[in-house]
């Protein structure tokens, strides 16, 4: 409630006092952000997980796939995708979705072993995402009960920025219409076929250029226009 | 490379020229592209220094005029700005839809060059594709005279083809052409189209030789007529029609009769063309009428040039409106004079019998008389026509020739049996003087008179030269003369001194080397064919000359005369005298590098020859 109130930079300080020395606690001390710095010249990281659930408290991630955006493009040599290895049975419905089998999961690495790694990439960077809750709160949850300290972070949340497109445009939004594969054809966007974190980090970050450039065709993008208030 | 993005590899691999890299490759490809979007109206290309291909959306690309040049779609790849020197006057554009690019920086397109030739290949085509790409650019000109020629002879096609099968009548032909209200019909086995019978047909072969008409067609069809391809354009087929005389002209499609053309057709649809100026020539009452004509000359010299018409069709254009304004002039001698005592033909040299003419060529020509020809009776009225018709082309632009080689000269007017001893000579015992006229009276066609004159001649000449190797030596030593400049650039040897200081002769050093190879490689094979190109072709795949590098000769000639006649489009456009030093600076950095390929081509094609037929022995 408080932390709403006093905003981001209070809740990144209060995280960081709480942080032990290490990858998150580097993480957050990285994580100061200019609001008037222009979207162009900043890198920002776009981010996709796959998860056994919707609910932190007892599902877990499943994969990792990140993908930067920078000056305006998307670099495929940052492209980066991991497996995670859990200790639970893969839900049969959500691996319809994810693709992801027990036995490819039981290849991957812990999580433990992957956040550091996660923590680095994004560090000083705004994290890019298509719907910020399962990303914020699924890392939140993996960096409490390894860091025991939350993660904080700015949030470029491409979902939350079309519905103020739609709204500003006053569209009556209909279900579905918010969604990544939904919105990507509106930017005359492809439609991959793949469904996994990497290629929806891709499709997050491609469709975030789309409507960027869309919204400031030409001079500064104030990444503060694009924060999201979560 | 993450195997999620797999979609990116298999995006490319499908695709010319991605689908030469090796899976290795391919592999490695996705992690070095990079994304960007463009929205609709968004500047393309966005960063200089990429490859681009087009993911989704649609581009298009304008040249420095603002001409629309090319429309990218998906899959479509740009990689204009990547090319070591810029070929295209097509260099930017905008995004017409919302585009997703995929890039590539350039360093790496160049690895990837190294890594796989059979890709490389792509990005560095021969001379005659990058040229294509640069000079067929079909421009919608603003011109209409020009527009005119450029349209496809398909599209002048206004009704279905009207056949008869072979073997009918005489009379039921004439009766369906008659019904059908034609000028000409096409005589078919089958599907296969066999001959061809126009009213003149039924007037000259038939009525006026007392045929009753119950014969069959076949006997008086024109067989085997000469056909055009539908994809053709207009002024290729008006060429055609001017070079051999034809009023109808079959139309194929993928070798499939779709119909047929007339010079009437031509004529409705094409304005103060040159297919008009061929008409004003033939319309002149008078040479005041026909310098009138040939004022318009640099001008269609100048359009043609604009509209991107390849160096050789151009060359074909002036040529043939020179045999059309000799052809005249030849006419009104004959009014003026009366008829000819015996029969005489009328021979161009020099370019304009290679068809190679510019709007500012000189002239060269020379007269073949029967042998009944007696000076003392009939040399007057020869000396007057060939005053009347070389002073005519003299006022209408193609000025005197410098070394006499003209008809004006008793000695370049004579029976044949006199040009034939002067080649047999010229051939046996070759004397620097006579094979400094080769480059004229070796390029010989007959442009007005009695053909038959011509036939015997010719044949002499070429039986002669093939058997004559002294002689071949000292034509290949004349086609050494001139050298192509080598170490281009910084080195390149430039002209000195007077009106050229520091400029290239394209025509020396780049054009009559060419020129020479060829005629060398004709007489030596006895080939006919007169056109430098034609040559070639004719002589590819001999031992003396290979398909390839016959190919890569013909490239390198159209990319220099292009260069000429685009330098001298600009002259006449500035209104200055046309020549062929071209400054260095007026070039581009491709344009440079081109030559440095054209160049590279003849100087092996002249060591070749140099072997081949010993000039180097004569010391």
């Amino acid at each position: 409630m408080f932390e709403k109130l006093l905003g981001k930079e209070y809740a990144r300080k209060k995280a960081l006092a709480k942080a032990p020395a290490g990858p998150l606690a580097d993480f957050l001390a990285a994580g100061r952000m200019d609001r008037s710095a222009d979207c162009r010249e900043i890198p920002i990281m776009a981010i996709d997980l796959e998860t056994t659930g919707l609910d932190p408290k007892k599902d877990v991630i499943l994969s990792i796939g990140m993908v930067e955006v920078n000056n305006w493009g998307v670099n495929l040599g940052t492209a980066w995708h991991r497996i995670v290895r859990v200790d639970q049975a893969i839900p049969g419905e959500t691996a319809v979705i994810h693709h992801i089998t027990d036995d490819q999961s039981a290849a991957g690495e812990p999580i433990e072993a992957l956040l550091p790694e996660v923590l680095r990439r994004m560090a000083g960077k705004p994290m890019l995402v298509h719907y910020s809750p399962i990303e914020q709160n699924f890392i939140d949850a993996a960096c409490r009960k390894i860091y025991g300290a939350p993660f904080v972070t700015p949030i470029i949340d491409t979902l939350e920025i079309a519905q103020r497109v739609y709204e500003r445009r006053n569209h009556l939004i209909q279900p579905g219409d918010l969604r990544l594969f939904n919105l990507r054809p509106r930017y005359n966007l492809p439609q991959y076929k793949a469904h996994n974190a990497l290629s929806d980090a891709l499709a997050t970050a491609e469709l975030f250029l789309a409507v960027a450039d869309n919204l400031y065709p030409s001079g500064k993008c104030p990444l503060g226009e694009f924060l999201s208030k979560r | 490379m993450e195997v999620e993005l797999l979609e990116i590899r298999q995006f490319f691999e499908q695709r010319n020229p991605f689908n030469y890299l090796s899976d290795e490759l391919l592999d490695e490809l996705p992690k070095d592209i990079e994304i960007r979007y463009l929205r609709r109206g968004g500047t393309f290309p966005p960063l200089e220094g990429y490859l681009y291909v087009l993911r989704s959306g649609a581009v298009k690309i304008y040249d420095t005029e603002g001409e629309l040049c090319e429309k990218l779609a998906e899959g479509d790849m740009y990689s204009v700005t990547c090319q070591l020197v810029n070929l295209s006057q097509c260099t930017s554009g905008e995004a017409v839809e919302d585009t997703l690019l995929y890039m590539l920086h350039c360093d790496r397109l160049k690895e990837l060059c190294r890594e796989s030739t059979a890709f490389g290949e792509h990005f560095s085509a021969g001379v005659k594709e990058r040229l294509k790409a640069a000079i067929s650019v079909y421009q919608e000109s603003d011109d209409p005279t020009v527009a005119a020629m450029m349209v496809s002879v398909g599209s002048l096609i206004r009704k279905q083809p009207i056949t008869v099968q072979s073997g009918m009548t005489i009379r039921e032909t004439a009766s369906l052409m008659s019904n059908k209200d034609v000028s000409s019909v096409m005589v078919m086995q089958d599907d296969k189209l066999v001959g061809l019978v126009t009213d003149r047909d039924l007037r000259k072969r038939c009525v006026a030789i007392g045929l009753t008409g119950t014969e069959l067609i076949d006997q008086i069809m024109t067989p085997n007529p000469q056909t055009i391809e539908a994809t053709a354009i207009t002024a290729q087929a008006l060429m055609m029609m001017t070079r051999m005389h034809f009023h109808h002209l079959p139309v194929t499609r993928n070798g499939k009769l779709e119909g047929m053309i007339t010079a009437t057709d031509l004529a409705n649809h094409q304005s103060a063309n040159s297919a008009y100026l061929a008409a004003d020539v033939r319309k002149a009452k008078s040479v005041d009428d026909l310098v009138e004509v040939s004022k318009r000359l640099p001008n269609l010299h100048l359009r043609l040039a604009n509209a991107s018409v390849t160096a050789r069709h151009i060359g074909e254009a002036v040529s043939c409106l020179t045999d059309s304004i000799t052809g005249r002039l030849l006419q009104m001698a004959e009014e003026q004079l009366g008829a000819p005592p015996v029969p005489y033909v009328w021979m161009a040299g020099g370019s304009q019998a290679r068809h190679e003419q510019s709007s500012h060529s000189d002239q060269d020509n020379a007269l073949l008389l029967s042998d009944d020809f007696d000076k003392d009776k009939h040399d007057e009225y020869f000396a007057a026509m060939a005053k009347f018709v070389s002073d005519g082309l003299d006022r209408c632009g193609f000025v005197y020739c410098p070394g006499d080689a003209m008809a004006t000269n008793p000695e370049w007017r004579q029976p044949l049996q006199v040009w034939k001893r002067y080649f047999n000579k010229w051939i046996e015992s070759p004397t620097p003087m006579s094979v400094m006229l080769s480059s004229i009276f070796f390029d010989l066609r007959p442009v007005t008179g009695d053909f038959d004159l011509f036939v015997p001649l010719q044949q002499n000449i070429l039986r002669k030269s093939q058997e004559n190797g002294i002689f071949l030596a000292h034509m290949t030593a004349n086609a050494l003369k001139h050298r192509p400049p080598l170490g281009f650039f910084r080195q390149f040897v430039l002209e000195r001194g007077g009106d050229h200081d520091d400029t290239l002769d394209l025509k020396h050093k780049g054009i009559v080397p060419i020129t020479d190879i060829a005629r060398v490689l004709a007489l030596a094979s006895g080939k006919e064919a007169v056109n430098t190109v034609d040559r070639l072709r004719a002589c590819a795949g001999t031992p003396q000359l290979t398909t390839e590098m016959a190919e890569n000769l013909e490239d390198a000639l159209e990319f220099i005369a292009t260069l000429r006649i685009q330098h001298q489009a600009n002259q006449i456009k500035n209104n200055r005298k046309a020549d062929n030093y071209v400054p260095p600076s007026e070039l581009s950095e491709l344009e440079r590098e081109h030559l440095k390929h054209a160049f590279k081509v003849i100087q092996t094609m002249q060591e070749s020859i140099a072997k081949r037929f010993g000039a180097d022995r004569l010391g």
